[in-house]
């Protein structure tokens, strides 16, 4: 060989190394899988869950029988503390180890994913919200980056009727680079969406219906080829193209309080203290089933917890974590619309979040307050489960080093490298949606 | 002396005095207006967008709305769409929504054609209404359907939701909504209803109007 075609060889190859992305797609991104996004809202307590503590060391104060109400509790098995007051037994599942909080979800323990320590510098509902599921801060009371659920449904979503429902969950579109189609469809509760799509049909008929989102299109189309800026109409037009599909009768009857109450007695609709959210995990099965959405956020509250109401704390996280154990078991016993043979569970990862953690100690009011460190739940095909990634200090349950060899040194995880991690778990390059963020390949199968 | 008086006079009287003559002023600079749009059109907010409703509609309040709009199902309670209309929701801490989505345009939808349908009943059925008494559908239905007439009274509804002349719109805006009408009043033409057939016509050109691209955008 000539050295002067040798030299052209390795400058080539050298060229093509280095125009292969950082973070390059190793598989096709799947477009049949689904999303669903859990908003804990109010700021968790992980020592009753995913991180417990049951001595008194350092600034901990544990659950005990004198601040936390047992009687709703399936899971707690006493132990002495000190004196006549009691605390709970840890929960030994394999490698993972949980508090009362956890409740039936335990049955599930091989399938999930814990992250502990999680980096949060900050104890704001809306910052730490936003932080949970955008990777940014706020910047003057706004969020500077789109959240997980609208980066998802950009990728995975846009063909589907309804890309990306928010039932009461906090996304964030933003960005100019994003298909419009990945919007979120934000609603206060399921019951909402029943009665925007239903119709009286006293006066106009549904063909009459079509008829006007039909010209109104028209309309849109025909001003976006006139206008200097046509995005806006365009949007328009496509909307209102997709609207006869949601307006058919099957559709609003589906989405009803009733009709989903109906169809999944499974959830403890009646439960008191996480809200009337759970509703959206029922429209999250129909919607899936009927093959309509790609993501779903909803929220599951009442856990903001700085007084006496911290005796429910542990009961309102076992209706959470009950909420998503019936979940999952839906999933599991539901068909997936278009891959004969698999199970919705086969094709659908699920992230749990909350604001921020609650404070070690009891304060005076005999609650907790915020505190800036937080737990996530995964469960997803692509995570490598039953087993618990990050830490955090014993005394004080601040992130501590997770050790997992970050490029820039040893430090906790953050919110920003779980939402890599989730995005680069569908071969989504996260550095489209992230400012900041390192993939923990040790997370992924 | 008087005759010597009078010469001094005239010999001393002033010239007549005449204008110069006018000229352009030499030219400057020209500079042309840049009148193209610089930022792109937005959603009106929520709350513009629900007075010019309720204005439109005979300057109710929201409640009236609410009331007048509800029978026959043809719309629920103001708090059932805060959050669908894009609102913000401080009983969910839901904040504003920035963006139009499908959702939305189903629940304007929803709301214009409650509006729409209840002003026909108050304007159009029975034709008892004066004129100046009516709060959308300020025409008569007397008469042949034609063109013409179908211009003079699309252009009332179009001035009122849209601010200008039909005749002035793009396209051929006055054909399709023409087109619009012909076909839902042939399609109701033997349905029972509560309205006549020509009425019901009428509340779809509404519906589609207050629904406009061009009443959502600014």
């Amino acid at each position: 060989m000539q050295r002067r075609t040798f030299l052209q060889l390795v400058g080539a190859g050298s060229a093509a190394l280095a125009a292969r992305p950082l973070f390059a797609a190793t598989q096709k991104a799947p477009a049949d899988q689904f999303f669903i996004f859990v908003h804990a809202s109010g700021g968790w307590d992980v020592t009753l869950w995913a991180d417990p503590r049951n001595e008194k060391k350092g600034l901990v104060d544990p659950a005990s029988t004198e601040n936390t109400d047992l009687a709703p509790l399936s899971h707690w098995k006493s132990t002495k503390l000190e004196g006549d007051v009691e605390t709970f037994t840890i929960l030994e599942a394999g490698a993972l180890r949980f508090g009362p909080g956890i409740g039936d979800l335990i049955d599930l323990h091989d399938r999930l994913t814990v992250v502990n320590g999680l980096a949060m510098n900050t104890v704001s509902h809306p910052d730490g919200t936003a932080f949970s599921c955008t990777g940014r801060h706020l910047a003057g009371g706004r969020s500077p980056a789109s959240s997980i659920d609208v980066a998802i449904t950009n990728e995975l979503g846009t063909a589907q009727l309804l890309p990306d429902v928010a039932i009461g969950f906090p996304s964030a579109y933003i960005g100019d680079h994003l298909d419009r189609r990945a919007i979120p469809l934000r609603i206060a509760n399921a019951g909402v969406m029943a009665k925007s799509l239903a119709r009286s049909d006293a006066y106009l008929k549904d063909d009459d219906r079509a008829a006007i989102t039909a010209l109104l299109a028209e309309e849109s189309h025909d001003l976006a080829g006139r206008s200097v800026f046509p995005e806006t109409f365009e949007r328009l037009a496509s909307q209102e193209e997709s609207l006869p599909h949601l307006l058919g009768n099957e559709l609003k009857a589906a989405f009803t309080p009733q009709a989903l109450q109906a169809a999944y007695p499974q959830f403890d609709y009646k439960v008191k203290n996480i809200g009337g959210g759970i509703l959206g995990a029922a429209f999250a099965v129909e919607a899936m089933k009927r093959n309509l959405i790609r993501t779903i956020g909803f929220s599951l509250g009442g856990l903001d917890t700085h007084n006496q109401n911290y005796k429910q704390q542990a009961h309102t996280q076992q209706e959470l974590f009950g909420t998503i154990s019936t979940l999952v078991k839906l999933l599991d016993a539901t068909p997936h619309p278009t891959r004969n043979g698999h199970k919705l569970a086969d094709s659908t990862h699920i992230l749990v979040f909350s604001d921020f953690c609650r404070t070690p100690q009891i304060n005076l009011s005999g609650g907790r307050d915020h505190y800036p460190n937080n737990s996530v739940l995964v469960i997803s095909p692509r995570f490598v489960s039953g087993k618990t990634f990050g830490k955090t200090d014993f005394e004080q349950v601040l992130p501590a080093d997770a050790g997992l060899n970050f490029s820039d040194g040893a430090r906790p995880i953050a919110p920003p490298d779980l939402l890599a991690t989730f995005l680069s778990a569908f071969a989504i390059e996260p550095r489209k949606y992230l400012r900041d963020g390192e993939v923990v390949k040790a997370m992924l199968r | 002396m008087k005759l010597a008086a009078l010469v001094v006079l005239v010999g001393c009287g002033a010239g007549a005095i005449t204008p110069s003559q006018t000229t352009a002023l030499p030219a400057h600079q020209t500079r042309m207006i840049d009148t193209t749009p610089k930022e792109r059109r937005r959603m009106v907010s929520p709350e513009v967008y629900l007075r010019a409703y309720l204005t439109w509609f005979g300057g109710l309040v929201p409640l009236d709305v609410q009331n007048r709009a509800r029978p026959k199902g043809l719309f629920d309670a103001w708090d059932d769409y805060l959050s669908a209309l894009g609102l913000p929701d401080y009983k969910t801490d839901l904040p504003r929504q920035t963006q139009s989505n499908t959702l939305m345009l189903a629940t304007l939808g929803r709301l214009g054609e409650a509006l729409c349908a209840r002003a026909a009943e108050h304007d159009l059925h029975g034709g008892k209404t004066p004129l100046d008494q009516r709060v959308v559908f300020a025409f008569d239905l007397d008469g042949a359907d034609s063109d013409e007439t179908f211009m003079d009274r699309f252009d009332v509804l179009h001035r009122t939701f849209l601010g200008y002349p039909a005749k002035l719109a793009p396209g051929e805006r006055v054909t399709k909504f023409h087109a619009l009408w012909t076909d839902v009043a042939a399609r109701h033409a033997k349905a029972k209803n509560p309205l006549t057939a020509d009425e019901t016509a009428w509340v779809a050109v509404c519906t589609a109007l207050v629904q406009h691209p061009e009443a959502e955008l600014y």
